[in-house]
């Protein structure tokens, strides 16, 4: 009882600010979305039922941009859960000066996004240095932001390069915690390096795996910031995502409720895909 | 004791929901969507910031777009002189960074507490505007009406009144750089875009380099060139012409033939950059951005020389005034009128020209001494700023009229991207824009 009273205590607060600065406003855009809340207007505010989220449906550029996010969360959440299980195996061995190699890694984590954008635009420009090296091998400049095709790759190495050293952390975590007798008794057995972690590491640490896909598939779906610093979700709309949408919407056509409608929706599509995350991660025996 | 600490809990909950609703609530009303009705809400509502005595009282907040540290003195030398002219009314400076503009003022808007004077740029006034959120200028300032060029004092126009008292503005200068003309083969910098364009051709054959750029304002070429964007009355788009399909069709075979890249175009390098680099042979824009050129390479903007800028078939220069607008439930509505017009006034912003190279709207300030000079400096900045005060009086604000102004230009900007990257006949392009444009006028 006491115990229980001294948890409450110490909960009250930050649940207090999650209420207030998360929860609170997150039920208020759900009621947005089915006003047409103007904000100069706020007494003009009428109830429009479902009409936003059929408005969404039938637009097309909202279907684009559910492509386009689906697209890029293809091809940033495999490489952000497969990429750093490589690099926190390596950063795992126990060598002299490990830490640096560890802190190099997770130093691109520690970047702005918004100087990480300018510097990978400057990179991926026509003369930048990417094309450079190129032409190094004879190969023609590429276009990478100016075209369609090659823009939103070119947006998802940026969020892997500066993602994999955060991702990294939690794998070397779980790494850290996985019994060394286990490993003993697989050399006994003859297992190469290659067989010791593919029947130990990966096993073992198969939950972190799962928590790891479930929290770059959210953030691949909240992804703005390089987009608009990068590419302004261009060109064409090619690498416009659903939360670029929603910004624009809000911000520059000052349709609040459209723009709470299609958050909404997004919600939904990220609450499914974790709870497919979560149905497997409970399947597993670990 | 369980029941008791959940009816607590609920207790809790309730209250702090109550506490977040009143904070959020709208204690001003909010305005209507009705511009005329703000306006005569604004004439017979009398003002709160008048006293009986008919002197101006009250708290003016004034945002500003990116102007402090710069212009820090200037902007306090204005706070200062207005409160001595009225001493029961204290101003207070909000400077904001450029990209937070609509963050900020939606923000205030919610809580109902606007800032009284809006420094706020040509696109989002009339976003602003059109919502019934700024005070009418064609009444509330019809005493200095006159004193603006005419095609400036309307660039702040919804359905046929202006919300916003033009302030700072700029027409074109060009900044070129002799070492490339001249290794090309050319002495003089062009004087119209068909020339242009013709020497551009020589320019990449003979250095590589580029001349003529297309930029990311499209829809300004339109204009520029005879081309309406809307009709007369705002409720259709008026582009889909022969000219502008062969304006189109044209650019695109100076694209095919390397004549320019996308760079620019595509906002993924300013044009600042390129002409430092060296990489273009000149630079149609306002003198006050030649700084960056200078920050960038002192070299190259040291060898750099200044001349008129070039005109389409239209003959007109476009000018994109910053705009200040005063908003309609501010609570000292008298002295934030009074405030913009002394803002804006001739005076002020002959001063205000000569701290930051931009040019008055104002017939009366572009008569003044300071702008007949240069027209023989060595000075980039100087020479194209004399330049560019002589087109002042003939420049127009060629934005797209209403507050679908954003949604236009992006369609015909796609539009045209299209033809770039994905090959479309421009007639074809021109065609769907059009439709797009339609309907969305027609929302």
């Amino acid at each position: 009882m006491y115990k229980a009273r001294h948890a409450w205590l110490f909960l009250s607060i930050p649940l207090l600010l999650l209420l207030v600065f998360t929860f609170l406003p997150s039920i208020a855009a759900l009621a947005l979305s089915f006003t047409n809340y103007n904000v100069f207007q706020p007494s003009e505010t009428e109830f429009i039922g479902f009409d936003h989220y059929i408005r969404a449906f039938q637009d097309p550029v909202f279907r684009e941009t559910i492509l386009n996010t689906v697209y890029y969360w293809l091809l940033v959440t495999p490489a952000l859960v497969i990429l750093p299980i490589f690099v926190a195996i390596l950063v795992n061995q126990k060598l002299r000066g490990i830490k640096i190699f560890r802190l190099i890694f997770y130093f691109p984590v520690l970047v702005s996004v918004v100087i990480t954008a300018i510097l990978w635009q400057w990179m991926f420009s026509t003369d930048g240095m990417i094309n450079y090296f190129l032409s190094l091998f004879n190969i023609d400049k590429v276009r990478w932001l100016t075209n369609t095709s090659t823009a939103m790759p070119a947006l998802a190495v940026v969020t892997i390069w500066q993602g994999f050293g955060y991702y990294m952390l939690f794998y070397l975590a779980a790494l850290q915690g996985v019994p060394q007798d286990l490993y003993e008794a697989c050399e006994l057995d003859g297992a190469s390096f290659w067989q010791k972690h593919l029947y130990v590491t990966i096993p073992m640490i198969k939950p972190m795996i799962f928590f790891v896909a479930v929290i770059s598939t959210m953030s691949a779906f909240k992804e703005f910031t390089l987009m608009l610093t990068m590419t302004d979700g261009g060109p064409l709309n090619s690498t416009t995502t659903a939360v670029f949408l929603v910004y624009k919407e809000a911000f520059e056509r000052l349709d609040m409720g459209y723009a709470s409608a299609i958050s909404f929706i997004l919600f939904i599509i990220i609450l499914v895909i974790t709870l497919i995350n979560q149905r497997m991660l409970d399947r597993t025996p670990n | 004791m369980k029941a008791l600490r959940v009816r607590w809990l609920c207790l809790m909950m309730l209250a702090i929901v109550g506490l977040f609703l009143v904070a959020c609530s709208d204690s001003e009303g909010g305005t209507s969507d009705d511009p005329e009705e703000n306006a005569s809400q604004e004439t017979e509502g009398g003002s709160s910031s008048e006293s009986a005595s008919g002197e101006l009282s009250g708290e003016v907040e004034f945002m500003t777009i990116s102007l402090l540290p710069a212009f820090e003195d200037y902007l306090n030398n204005l706070k200062d002189e207005f409160e001595s002219m009225h001493p029961d009314v204290t101003v207070t400076i909000n400077d904001v960074p450029y990209d937070q503009v609509s963050q900020v003022v939606l923000t205030q808007a919610s809580s109902g507490s606007l800032p009284d004077v809006m420094n706020l740029n040509t696109e989002f006034v009339k976003k602003v505007a059109a919502n019934g959120a700024l005070v009418n200028m064609d009444e509330a300032a019809d005493d200095v009406k006159d004193d603006f060029f005419e095609g400036l004092w309307k660039t702040a126009e919804v359905d046929g009144n202006v919300y916003a008292l033009p302030w700072y503005t700029t027409t074109s200068g060009l900044i070129y750089n002799p070492d490339i003309l001249a290794e090309a083969g050319f002495e003089e910098p062009p004087s119209t875009f068909e020339e242009a364009w013709e020497m551009s051709q020589v320019i990449y054959e003979e250095t590589g380099k580029y001349g003529q750029v297309v930029g990311p304002e499209m829809h300004l070429l339109f204009p520029k060139n005879g081309i309406p964007i809307l009709n007369e009355d705002g409720t259709e788009a008026a582009f889909n012409t022969p000219e502008a399909a062969e304006l189109w069709g044209n650019l695109k075979e100076y694209y095919d033939e390397g004549l320019y890249n996308l760079d620019v175009m595509l906002n993924q390098v300013s044009m600042a950059e390129l002409y430092a680099q060296e990489q273009v042979a000149w630079w149609s824009t306002g003198p006050q951005l030649y700084r960056q050129v200078e920050d960038l390479s002192p070299e190259v903007y040291e060898k750099s020389l200044g001349a008129p800028a070039f005109n389409g078939k239209a003959g007109l220069q476009h000018a994109n005034p910053m705009n200040i607008a005063v908003a309609a439930n501010s609570d000292a509505k008298e002295a934030a009128i009074e405030f913009a017009k002394f803002v804006t006034n001739a005076e002020n912003q002959v001063e205000f020209s000569k701290e930051a190279s931009v040019l008055p709207p104002l017939k009366e300030a572009i008569e003044d001494p300071f702008f007949e000079e240069g027209k023989d400096s060595e000075d980039a900045t100087i020479r194209s700023r004399y330049y560019a005060a002589q087109a002042l009086a003939d420049a127009e604000n060629m934005s797209p009229p209403g507050d679908d102004v954003l949604e236009v230009i992006e369609q015909v900007q796609q539009a045209f991207q299209r033809v770039i990257l994905e090959d479309v006949d421009p007639a074809e392009a021109l065609a769907d824009a059009e439709q797009q444009v339609n309907n969305i006028l027609a929302q």
